[in-house]
Formats: structure tokens, sequence, C-alpha cells
């Protein structure tokens, strides 16, 4: 029997979630927004010093720049002693992470702002999974609607549980949020169901918590996966741009909008171990939710494969996937072009879940819709 | 292999020695003979080798791999001819010379189509390529001892060196050795000029892994193509009251793999007791009419055992030795009786009735009476559940049986049985045949409930004697099922291996001199292994602290002020 009651304050909670979620979003763009701010601050100030360095000439200036020699000879610096100044200028932001640099600790910061919302929203989202499945007495994964508040929430819980101890990964939550926030809305706008028993092709199987289950797990993997790769293809562009430009500026700018936040982040070759280890999980996550899904269509329809749809684009990116371990151990395929092939298999889970569900029919009833 | 393969990833090329090693020789050939003769001067035999090479490498196997993701997609982009045929004729009906045009390239037979086969046979054959010449290295390498201690062991991860006065070089090696046993490395002491060390390895494993994976991969292939030579597969459609005996005469449709033997089938037979199914009522939660459970209650007999009553249900399919039977479909089937003009009963009994797809049930009735005189019968029409008939037609309102009625009209003329093609049971070309009038002019619609009878003005007879349920079963059997399940575990076993136990080298090495033992320990990992340092560090604190009163190394200087002036504890690490 429906909870109807529980299933709506469910509805309630994940609707609050949202908002939280939106808020949350606000706080932590205002936050790369400013940090962009004292970014330009700092590296105007640092240009600043430089010219007052070369008209003081041939004055004592080693006061200005600090801890830099300060003995220009020359008409111009020397390459050295310009890195010197902008290193110095950037160090407030590395080496303050959670982004409260010039702010006294326990001071309200955007970025703390977005982070207390953001833990509050998760266990909001939480509240709305857990009590969606108190109402129907069953997991919170039988349809599209509930695998995307279930896999949201799970991601928001593997970001909150990375974050907590290594602040400096909170900047990621704009690129975390932002995506959790997009299915949440999707699905609150045309996935949404309501709260009903089991259709029978779903009832009587204890495949549906296993092969779900681990689907749930893998497509979280897969998303956070998608993320890190990503930030290890902008870090990478944007290191070869801080070389190729230090090799002819004295002050290199950043490159793009996010520079500043690229220049908090694990540089490139990290990510690609972190965004390789995530994958490894992924892969060995979507390996048993393709056997499982083969032992529960046996029982089910009595086949274990029938290329079925859903059953051809599981396939399709447990190949991609399995091209991306490979490309790590190929020659001129490491780095950039392996996170390339790990990108195009979350498109491939993004077109499973979307496209699949809704626009080609299979024997999957699985979307609810 | 190429040669820029192996020379940007060492990993590779000491996982793979031999292979490295040849791919020097080929890629330095062209240098030698200039590029202009570089290929003929491989002669016939050269270039099969050449070839072999090129399709057995990394590089080939991921063109493959990804071919064959962007093969697979027009399969679920297109109807299958395998998994839906009615929706692959109606595609080419639809889409005329274009749908011809994608029928001859085969995208409506994707997974049996030549280039889909042709893209996985030759990753199959480059997997095999690649299996066993690695097989062969990896097992001498279980065999050999751990490469020798490098004589500089700076460079290597987590190097650590701690000066302990007054300790023994032997005692400290062999507790090295014996803890690194414990920890599962191989080990092998080795006497060096002026001291001795321990060379460890660990993590063989995740090639045994890795190799274990890939053949089972195999494993899986060999067994699906087995399976599809064997197994068998028939639809069945039983009316509750009436039985099933397992054979091929009272299959509804059968296929069966090349390699199939009527004789392997199992004897077994059954009785559809009763078949129940709910659903959504008005006022629950759910979409109104959605079926929220089918249960078929069966007797099975199978030789030498007692009859046994079970439940079919979706999701609980009926396992007897050799097949197994499953519940996919159910309808209703109306008992109906026609008599002819001439008062003949051309017709009685339980009908099956097609369901149309739509919540209600609604379900179409083909009943063909052949012998009837006159002129040969068809009635034709539906069965309607919950039934109503407004503008929109008949039609059904809710799956379950509330109100049962049929909807009906006679037809006389020619069934066109005798033309020789066999007809669908459930379909009937009313060309050739007329519906039968009423005083109107008009084609009759005959309504009726159970119980009632109709009579037309030609004296033809219907009536609608009782409903009855019937389930529809698949009964199926691979013989290859548990193959493939074992090799996929054996697969995912040996992928977990692979991707997650780190493969390392650790040396421990000891000098005496002047009475104070130097321990140097470092190590060098050979996957993503980011515990590696630690683990170096882990070790040297704990032989320095076992053998120096249980202090920690860097309490071994500052109790000596002989050591040297870098605090006797010296660190560096590389890379
Ligand atoms: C049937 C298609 C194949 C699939 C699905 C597949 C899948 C995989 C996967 C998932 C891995 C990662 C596990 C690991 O890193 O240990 C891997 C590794 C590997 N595969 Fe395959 N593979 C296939 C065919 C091949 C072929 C044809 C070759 C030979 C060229 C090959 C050679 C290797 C090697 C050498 C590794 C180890 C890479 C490393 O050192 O990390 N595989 N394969």
């Amino acid at each position: 029997m429906i909870n109807q009651q529980l299933a709506e304050i469910s509805n309630l909670a994940l609707v609050v979630t949202i908002v939280l979620y939106v808020l949350a979003l606000i706080g932590f763009g205002a936050d790369l927004a400013s940090s962009s701010q004292r970014r330009s601050d700092a590296r105007l100030a640092a240009r600043e010093r430089q010219e007052a360095e070369q008209e003081a000439q041939p004055a004592t200036v080693g006061a200005a720049a600090g801890h830099t020699s300060g003995t220009t000879t020359g008409g111009s610096p020397d390459s050295a002693d310009a890195k010197g100044v902008a290193d110095a200028a950037s160090a407030g932001d590395v080496t303050d992470p959670a982004g409260a640099e010039h702010v006294a600790a326990g001071t309200m910061t955007a970025q703390r702002f977005a982070f207390v919302l953001t833990s509050a929203a998760t266990v909001l989202h939480l509240a709305g999974v857990i009590t969606r499945a108190l109402a129907t007495q069953r997991v919170p994964w039988a349809n599209m609607y509930e695998f995307a508040t279930t896999s949201t929430a799970i991601v928001m819980v593997a970001f909150l549980a990375f974050s907590i101890r290594r602040t400096e990964l909170r900047a990621l939550g704009t690129f975390v949020v932002g995506p959790v926030l997009l299915v949440l809305l999707l699905a609150q706008t045309f996935w949404i169901v309501p709260a009903a028993e089991l259709t029978p092709s779903l009832q009587n199987s204890h495949w549906i918590y296993i092969h779900i289950g681990v689907a749930i797990l893998a497509t979280a993997l897969s998303i956070l996966g998608a993320v890190v790769a990503s930030l290890q293809l902008l870090q990478a562009k944007h290191e070869r741009t801080l070389a190729e430009r230090a090799a002819t500026e004295d002050f290199p700018e950043h490159w793009g909008r996010f520079g500043h936040v690229l220049d908090r982040l694990p540089s490139s070759s990290s990510l690609e171990s972190l965004s390789f280890r995530i994958h490894s999980l992924a892969f060995v996550c979507w390996t048993f939710t393709l056997i499982f899904g083969a032992i529960w269509a046996r029982e089910a329809w009595g086949r274990f494969w029938g290329w079925d749809p859903k059953e051809v684009w599981t396939f399709i990116i447990w190949v991609i996937y399995a091209a991306y371990l490979h490309a790590r151990a190929t020659g001129g395929f490491r780095g950039s072009r392996a996170a390339g092939l790990a990108l195009a298999g979350f498109v491939a889970v993004i077109f499973n879940y979307t496209i699949v569900n809704t626009v080609i029919n299979g024997l999957h009833s699985y979307s609810g819709l | 292999m190429s040669e820029r393969t192996t020379s940007q990833d060492p990993r590779e090329k000491s996982a793979e020695p031999g292979a490295g090693a040849e791919s020097g020789r080929w890629s330095s050939k062209p240098e030698v003979d200039g590029a202009r003769a570089a290929v003929p001067s491989l002669g016939l035999r050269g270039t099969l080798l050449f070839l072999w090479r090129q399709l057995t490498s990394m590089q080939t196997a991921l063109v493959l791999l990804m071919l064959l993701a962007v093969a697979a997609i027009p399969g679920s982009l297109y109807p299958q001819r395998s998994v839906n045929p009615a929706l692959t004729e109606q595609f080419l009906d639809e889409n005329g010379r274009w749908g011809e045009i994608l029928d001859a390239l085969g995208f409506f037979e994707v997974f049996s189509s030549p280039w889909f086969s042709a893209i996985y046979l030759l990753l199959f054959i480059s997997l095999i390529g690649c299996i066993v010449p690695r097989v062969g290295v990896h097992l001498k390498q279980l065999r050999a001892k751990p490469p020798r201690t490098p004589s500089r062991l700076t460079r290597f991860t987590g190097y650590t060196r701690v000066e302990l006065p007054g300790e023994q070089a032997d005692a400290l090696i062999e507790s090295a050795r014996r803890s690194l046993r414990r920890s599962r490395y191989r080990t092998e002491v080795r006497e060096e000029r002026n001291g001795r060390s321990v060379s460890a390895e660990r993590g063989l494993l995740r090639e045994t892994g890795n190799l274990l994976f890939h053949i089972a991969l195999v494993g899986v292939l060999v067994c699906v193509a087995g399976g599809s030579l064997t197994s068998y597969r028939g639809q069945v459609t039983v009316i509750e009251g009436d039985g099933f005996s397992n054979s091929l005469t009272q299959y509804d449709s059968f296929e069966a793999g090349a390699w199939f033997d009527e004789s392997d089938m199992p004897d077994f037979r059954f009785t559809l007791e009763d078949f129940r199914a709910t659903y959504v009522e008005p006022g629950e939660s759910g979409k109104v009419g959605e079926p929220r459970s089918f249960e078929a209650d069966v007797q099975v007999s199978t030789p030498g055992q007692e009859d046994e009553s079970r439940t079919v249900q979706v999701n609980k399919p009926l396992h007897v030795p050799g097949a197994s039977m499953y519940l996919l479909g159910n309808g209703y089937a109306p008992e109906i009786t026609v008599t002819d003009p001439e008062g003949t009963v051309v017709a009685e009994g339980p009908l099956i009735t097609v369901p149309m797809g739509d919540v209600g049930y609604t379900s179409q009735v083909v009943l063909k009476a052949p012998d009837a005189q006159p002129e040969q019968t068809a009635v034709v029409g539906f069965f309607l559940p919950t039934g109503t008939i407004d503008e929109q037609g008949p039609r059904s309102l809710y799956p379950d049986a509330v109100d049962p009625q049929l909807a009906l009209t006679v037809y006389q003329g020619d069934l066109g049985l005798d033309s020789g093609v066999p007809q669908n049971a459930y379909e009937v070309d009313l060309t050739t045949l007329t519906a039968v009038p009423g005083e109107d002019g008009d084609p009759v619609l005959i309504r009726l409930y159970p119980g009632e009878e109709y009579e037309l003005a030609d004296g033809t007879t219907v009536s609608f004697d009782g409903l009855r349920r019937y389930a529809a079963f698949d009964i199926a059997h691979n013989p290859f099922e548990r193959g493939i399940l074992v090799s996929a575990l054996v697969a995912v076993g040996g992928l977990i291996l692979s991707l997650f136990v780190p493969r390392r080298r650790l040396w421990v090495r000891v000098r005496e001199a002047d009475g104070t033992a130097v321990l140097e320990v470092a190590g060098l990992a050979r996957s993503d292994d980011p515990a590696l340092e630690t683990d170096v560090k882990a070790l040297a604190s704990r032989l320095a602290g076992a053998h120096d009163g249980n202090r920690p190394p860097d309490a071994a200087s500052s109790g000596h002020p002989a050591a040297d002036a870098d605090g006797g504890h010296r660190e560096g690490s590389a890379q």
C-alpha cells in the first residue's frame, strides 16, 4: 500500500532541495566570480609594483616586491624576478583553498555559505529519497524519476564526502551542483510519476535491488568520472597555455574564465589518475550491471541477451569504457585522448538514460513514463 | 606494437619484453633499408608477420573496440528483425527505397551483419594473438626471481636511508626478508660487494588477473556461439483447464540452433489450472488499469516425479530439468458457439483473442468456420473485458472482466483456405467475404453478454457461453548458459585483480661500515600505486625501529652525535 502522506512529504522535500541547490549554485558562482576578481586584482597589483620598480630605478626597490631580490639593474627586469612577483600574488589563492583569504575564520564567505547550503540540501535530498522508499515500501529506484533522484543523491553524498576533508575540492561545487540540479529539474518536470507499487515486470525479483542498485552506482561514478575527466582536459589545456605564455610574457594571463579556478585544482596528471581510479570502479560496476542484467533478463524473459535497445546501449557504454582503459595503456593515447574516450563513455551513459528510456521503445518498461 | 608505444610506456614494455624487442627490430628495418624498400623486402612471410603484428597491437585493439561501439548504435536506432519483426516490416513499408537500401546493408540485422561480425571476429583474433605470447611471458616471469637490486636506489620512490650504529647487517636483512614475505612479496636475498640486499616483488597477480580477464572474454564468446548452435526456444498458448506436453507440434512457434536435436527436448507436461491478474483499481495510486500481478497455477508432471502444483509468475519462471518456462503473455478466451443456417455446430469452445495493446485489453476476435454451409463463415470483432460501444467504436475501459462482452460481425463467403498459402489463425482476409446484413441492409453488429445467443436473419446463431483466460509461455533452454555465466564471473574476478592489485618492486639494502649498518629502502611502482611511498617509508621505519630499541628512524641519529651532519637520516625520493 502506498502511504500518500509520506509520498507528498517526499515530493515537498525534493522541491525544497531544488530551491536550496539553486541558492547554493548562486553561492558557488559568486565565489568563482569573486576569486576571479581577487585574482585579477592581485595581478594588477603585481604589475603596478613592477612598473613602480622600473620607474624607481635605480633606487632600492626591494621592499615593493617583498621577498624578491629587487635589484634590477637593466631597463627590464629579468624574467625570474617577474615570475617571483606573479607567484607571490597567486600564493594567497593557492594556500587558502577555501577561498577565505583576507577573511577571518568564521566569517561567512560565498563559498562557505554555498557549502553549508549544499550540505543541508543533500540531507533533505536524502530525506526525500528515503521517504519515497518508505511511502512505496520498496527501493526508491523503480522508474526514471526515482533513478534520477537517487543517483543524484549519491553523487552529492560522494562530493560531500570528498570535499569535507579536502576543502580545495569545494571550489568544484559549481561543476557538481550544476549538473545535479539540471537532472533534478528534468526529473521534477518531465519524469515525475506518482508514488506507486511495482509493475509485474519489476516485482518478485531481488535483481531489482542488485541490478539497478549497481547501475545507479555505476551511473553516479560515471558522472563524477566525467566531471574529473573534463577538469583534467581543461587543466591540461591550462597548463599548456601557461607554459606557452610563460615563455613569452612576464605576467602570464590565466587561460579562459576559469583559469583561476584551475590554479587551485590539482595538476592534470593527478586529475588523470583520480579519473582513472573513478573510471576503473565505474567500469567494474558497469560490468556487474551487464552481468546481473543478463541474469535478470533470463529470469524474466527467458533469454539472457536479446539486443534490446537498453541492452545495446549498456553494451556500448561498457565497450567505450573498455577502450578508455586500453587507451591509458597505449602509447600516444594516454592523457587527453584517453580522457576524451572517458567522456564519450559518459555521453553514451546520458543517451542510455534519456533517449533510450523515452524515445526508443524496448522491452525495458523501466522508465515508468 | 610499434616502437612509439613501447618507448612511451615503460610499463608495457616490461610486461611484454618479447614484443618490445621485436617491434624494435621491425621498426628499425626501414631505416636500414631505406623507406622505399621497406615493404617489398619483407617478402610474403614477412608481410604476413607484419600484418599479424599490426592486428595484435594495442592500437588496433583500441580502434576495433571503438568500431564495435559505433557499429552497435544502428542496432538500437533501427528496428531489428530478430527482436521485433513486425516493426521492421512496418519500417520497410513506410520507407520504401531507403528502407530497401538499409535492409541490403544489414541495418535490420546489425548484430548478425557481416560488418558487425567482422569487427568482433577481428577483435577476438587480435585478442587471442595478444594473449598467447603474454601468457608465455607471464609464466616465465612467475618462475623468475625478482630482478636484482639497482646499484643506485636514490632515484626510486620513497627512498629512505638510515644509519644504525652497532647493527648486524645479516639480522636486518633477515628481518626485512621476513617482513616482506609476510606482506606477500616474493623475495630474493643477494650478496653484494660490500653488503647484502633483498629484492622483492609483489603484484604479479595483476597481470594474472588481466590475462584471466581476456581469456574469460574468449570463453564468453565461445559459450555464446555454442549456445546459439544448441539452444531452442518456443512459444505456447494454453487456455485455463487445458494442458500442454512438450513436443514440437504443440508449439505456436519454435526456433532452434543448427545443432539442436529434437530428441534432447525434455519430456514434461503441465495443465494450466488457473490464471489470475490484478490491476490498479480506480482510487488506488498508479495508473488505473495498469497491471499489478500475473499468476499462473500449473500442475506439472515430469517423468519419474510426482505431479507438482506450481505458480509461474513474471520473474518467477518454472524450471524443469532441461527447460525453463516463462510467463510472458495472457489474454481472454471467450467460449463461443456458432451454428450455420442448417443448424450444424461449426465452431465451439474457447477462442484465443489477441489483446490490441491498450490498457483496457480490447482484444481481437477472429473465428473461422470453414465447414459452415452453405457458405464458409467467419466471425470477426472484439472481446471487451469491461466494454463500451460509443462513437469511437467498441472498446474496453478496464482490463479486468468486470463487464465482459463481445462485439461481433459475421461474414460469409470464401475463407481462402484452399489457396495453399498458410494462414495466420488470428487474421482473416475480408476481401472475399461479405458481412451478413440485418433487416435494414447494413452489416449487423452483434453485442453479446455471457450466456446470450444471437440469431441472424439467415438462421446463423452465435452464442457467448462463458469466459476463460489463457496464458502464453516461452519455453527455452540454452545448455551453454552456465558456461557463459562462469566465464563472465571469472572475467570480472580477473578484471578486479587487474585493476586494483598494485604491482611494485621493493628493495632493501644494508651495508656495513665501521660497525654501523646503513639501511636503504626504495620502491618502484609498476601501476597506479599511490600507497607505495608510505609503504616504503613504513617498512624503513619498522626495520630501523625493530633493530634500534623500537625507536623511529629519526631517533637513531639524535642519540648518536657521531652520525653525519644531515642528522643521520636522509630522505630522498625521486619522481
Ligand atoms: C574483446 C575485447 C577486449 C576487451 C573488452 C578488453 C578490455 C580490457 C580492459 C577493460 C582492460 C583494463 C584492465 C586492465 O587495465 O588490466 C584491458 C587491459 C589490457 N588489454 Fe584488453 N580488451 C580487449 C581486447 C584486447 C586485445 C585485442 C588486446 C591486445 C592487443 C588487449 C590487450 C590488453 C592489455 C595489454 C591490457 C593491459 C593494459 C595495462 O597494462 O593497463 N586487449 N583490456
